[in-house]
């Protein structure tokens, strides 16, 4: 069990920094979840904390040790590959107790923890098995018996489950989240599926283009988004976004006006601003007896009509004359989330009101969040 | 061929349950055709006989021009010395299985072959691991020069071996007061050292190319997951790597081991000649050539024994080639 601290993680490559100046304190025992699109560094963040891959600047410690220029066998984590990595020409046994023989232990000693490793994932009878002879979900039970036969302080985890069918996945990420409970260990886990991300972990880091952008727990990520991106990153269907500027006496859209006194929320007049709502604060005008304190309501057009099941998302365009932008929502379009039994057809004219409690406002040039309420 | 076609007419008259069918294809050689028209015409109306033909005459090509020589040698050993001159070419002109002991009892030709074997050891080993490093490198770091690094190794290959054998010979004869206590002359002539040596250095390039192709595709996670178990980048190498690459490295060990073992330039001058001198198992072949006579029969006899070794080990790897080949692609 240790903590593990990254203080100003740099990693420069010829022609982009992949990770910039990031600075991270993980608790002893804590699962924090690195989140972010591809290629935002989430990954060479953890591979520098494995030491596959060596920080341009900036210094790392698991538990108060510097461990910067140490090697990965060094520094007492283990870690689940996305591509899985078993060795492919060892056996199941051979592949658990790969780091322990290297290590020299004693074969009674290997034994006893091998089993041990593969009662907890469920693998006992299978350890004379190839890794070619198994399923996906074995193979990844493996590698996870491979990481934690050794007792390592920190377990580096690198989408593990990316490669696994949906079915298997759920299963393993409550699997997964039951390990931790046991292991008590601390867990860094890396992956671009927010959905994981909000379901296991302690804290979430959200990274974007090399720059952590916000670490909290999964709740206040939701709620109280840092900027724009972790707004519109954290959570599904993602947040809506109404480009446009603070006026005496509140905020004005090209479709919309929200009235709120800009000197409580530290708005000055002309600022360029943009307001975030979340599709379930979005409520249709003769709900409005549902919503605490709802906005001036506005009218819209619903455009396209998504059952889900245990709920519908329907598309509003402010206009008839918006056209629907192919690359996402666009100015000017509206998701809303309603009730599965909500009378509603595409083509409808409805009014519509936010949940002023669920209001984010954001700077437009920074993207900074301002405020989370109105 | 045409003994066929005669046969299939006297089943046909003979047979009374025969089909109208194939009585209808028996009736066309009553047309008057020669045997070469008659076997033309069978093969435009069944191709696969055509095909079966042409496999068994280059099969049968192949299989002559490489392993007739090899009789040749069984028949020249066999025929004993003084019917030499009335070997026919087929058969030994008389039987004398002597001159496989022969050639053990008038010259230490084991030795030779001993030395042979050793000195092809010694270097498959050192190019292997030499090339296991350089491929490793070339195959998975990247780094700035990597290329012309490369080519510049493979380049070395290419030089003919005789431009580097003056400076060799000169140096390997240069008496060398460190060597002193290893090597009783002080001097690398007569040494197994001066044979493999010059002929691991012009074998690597070869090794390293096969090694780094194969090395290069073995996946970036696997390398990764033995270095956070507990392994070095060298350890993660020789315990992932090089096994995962098992084909490759018996190809480029058994080119090696082939090459140096059957080498004729280096292996006939850097040492004098005789087997204590750790000369090669080609040099106790040429050795049956006395001044006044030949002994073809000892120099077949000894040609035979001095492959059998590698054909031995030929077989063996080629098995493990195929096999390791074969396991790779199902597991994909």
């Amino acid at each position: 069990m240790a903590s593990v601290k990254l203080e100003g993680v740099t990693k420069r490559y010829e022609d982009v920094t992949a990770v910039n100046n990031m600075n991270l304190q993980i608790e002893d025992g804590e699962f924090v979840t690195f989140v972010g699109p591809s290629g935002c560094g989430k990954s060479t963040t953890m591979e520098t904390i494995a030491g596959l891959t060596l920080p341009t600047e900036g210094t790392i410690e698991i538990s108060g040790r510097d461990v910067t220029n140490l090697p990965p066998k060094d520094r007492g984590i283990a870690m689940v590959f996305q591509n899985i990595a078993l060795f492919p020409h060892m056996d199941v046994y051979d592949n658990i107790s790969f780091g322990l023989r290297l290590r020299k232990y004693e074969q009674k000693e290997v034994d006893r923890r091998v089993e041990e490793a593969a009662d907890i994932v469920q693998l006992t009878g299978m350890m004379d098995r190839m890794p070619s002879e198994m399923s996906g979900g074995q193979r990844q039970r493996v590698a996870i018996a491979r990481a934690i036969v050794r007792n390592p302080d920190a377990f580096l985890m690198d989408e593990p489950l990316a490669n696994l069918d949906a079915e298997l996945r759920v299963h393993m990420r409550t699997q997964l989240q039951r390990l931790h409970r046991e292991l008590d260990t601390t867990i860094i886990y890396v992956t671009h599926d927010q959905a994981q991300a909000m379901t296991m972990s302690d804290r979430i880091a959200v990274i974007n283009s090399g720059v952590l952008q916000q670490v909290a727990p999964p709740l206040e990520c939701y709620n109280e988004p840092a900027n724009r991106f972790v707004a519109g990153f954290i959570g599904s269907p993602s947040m809506n976004f109404i480009e446009g500027e603070a006026v005496a006496d509140g905020f004005e859209s090209v479709y919309t006006k929200i009235e709120f006194d800009p000197a409580m929320q530290g708005v000055s007049t002309g600022q360029e601003i943009t307001v975030g709502v979340r599709p379930e604060d979005v409520h249709l005008e003769r709900n409005v007896d549902q919503v605490g304190e709802p906005t001036r309501a506005f009218a819209a057009v619903v455009d396209v009509i998504e059952p889900v099941g245990k709920e519908v998302n329907a598309y509003l365009l402010f206009d008839r004359d918006v056209e629907a932008s192919a690359e996402g929502r666009g100015e000017g379009q509206l998701l809303i989330n309603l009730e599965p039994d909500t009378a509603i057809t595409e083509g409808d004219d409805v009014q519509v009101v936010l949940d002023r409690e669920n209001i984010h406002l954001f700077d437009r040039a920074s993207g900074d969040a301002i405020g989370h309420s109105l | 061929m045409s003994g066929d076609a005669t046969d299939g007419e006297v089943v046909s008259e003979t047979d009374p349950a025969v089909d109208i069918a194939e009585q209808a294809a028996t009736e066309e050689p009553e047309l008057d055709r020669g045997i070469v028209e008659a076997w033309a015409a069978r093969m435009i109306s069944n191709p696969q006989l055509a095909y079966r033909a042409t496999f068994y005459v280059a099969t049968i090509f192949f299989l002559v021009t490489t392993l007739f020589p090899f009789y040749w040698l069984l028949v020249l050993a066999l025929t004993p010395r003084n019917s030499l001159s009335e070997v026919g070419v087929f058969l030994p002109a008389g039987f004398n299985p002597g001159a496989f002991i022969e050639i053990f009892t008038t010259l230490p030709f084991h030795r030779y072959v001993f030395n042979s074997f050793l000195i092809a050891t010694i270097a498959t080993v050192a190019v292997l691991f030499v090339g296991s490093l350089a491929g490793y490198v070339f195959g998975r770091l990247d780094f700035r020069g990597r290329n012309p690094l490369l080519l510049l190794v493979l380049v070395t290959s290419f030089f003919p071996p005789a431009a580097f054998f003056i400076p060799l010979n000169r140096l390997f004869n240069m008496n060398v007061d460190v060597l002193r206590p290893l090597i009783s002359a002080g001097s690398l002539y007569n040494t197994p050292y001066a044979i493999f040596i010059p002929l691991s250095a012009i074998f690597l390039p070869l090794s390293i190319f096969i090694l780094m192709t194969f090395y290069s595709q073995i996946p970036d996670g696997l390398e990764d997951a033995a270095r956070v178990e507990g392994t070095t980048r060298i350890g993660a190498l020789f315990r992932v790597i090089v096994p995962l690459s098992a084909p490759g490295v018996a190809t480029a060990g058994v080119l090696t081991f082939i090459s140096v073992y059957n080498e004729y330039f280096f292996s006939s001058l850097m040492t004098d000649g005789q087997p204590e001198s750790w000369a090669p198992m080609l040099e106790g072949i040429l050795r049956f050539q006395g001044e006044f006579e030949v002994l073809y029969n000892l120099m077949a006899a000894a040609s035979i024994v001095a492959v059998l070794p590698v054909a031995i080990l030929v077989v063996v790897a080629q098995e493990k080639i195929v096999s390791g080949l074969t396991t790779g692609a199902v597991k994909e």
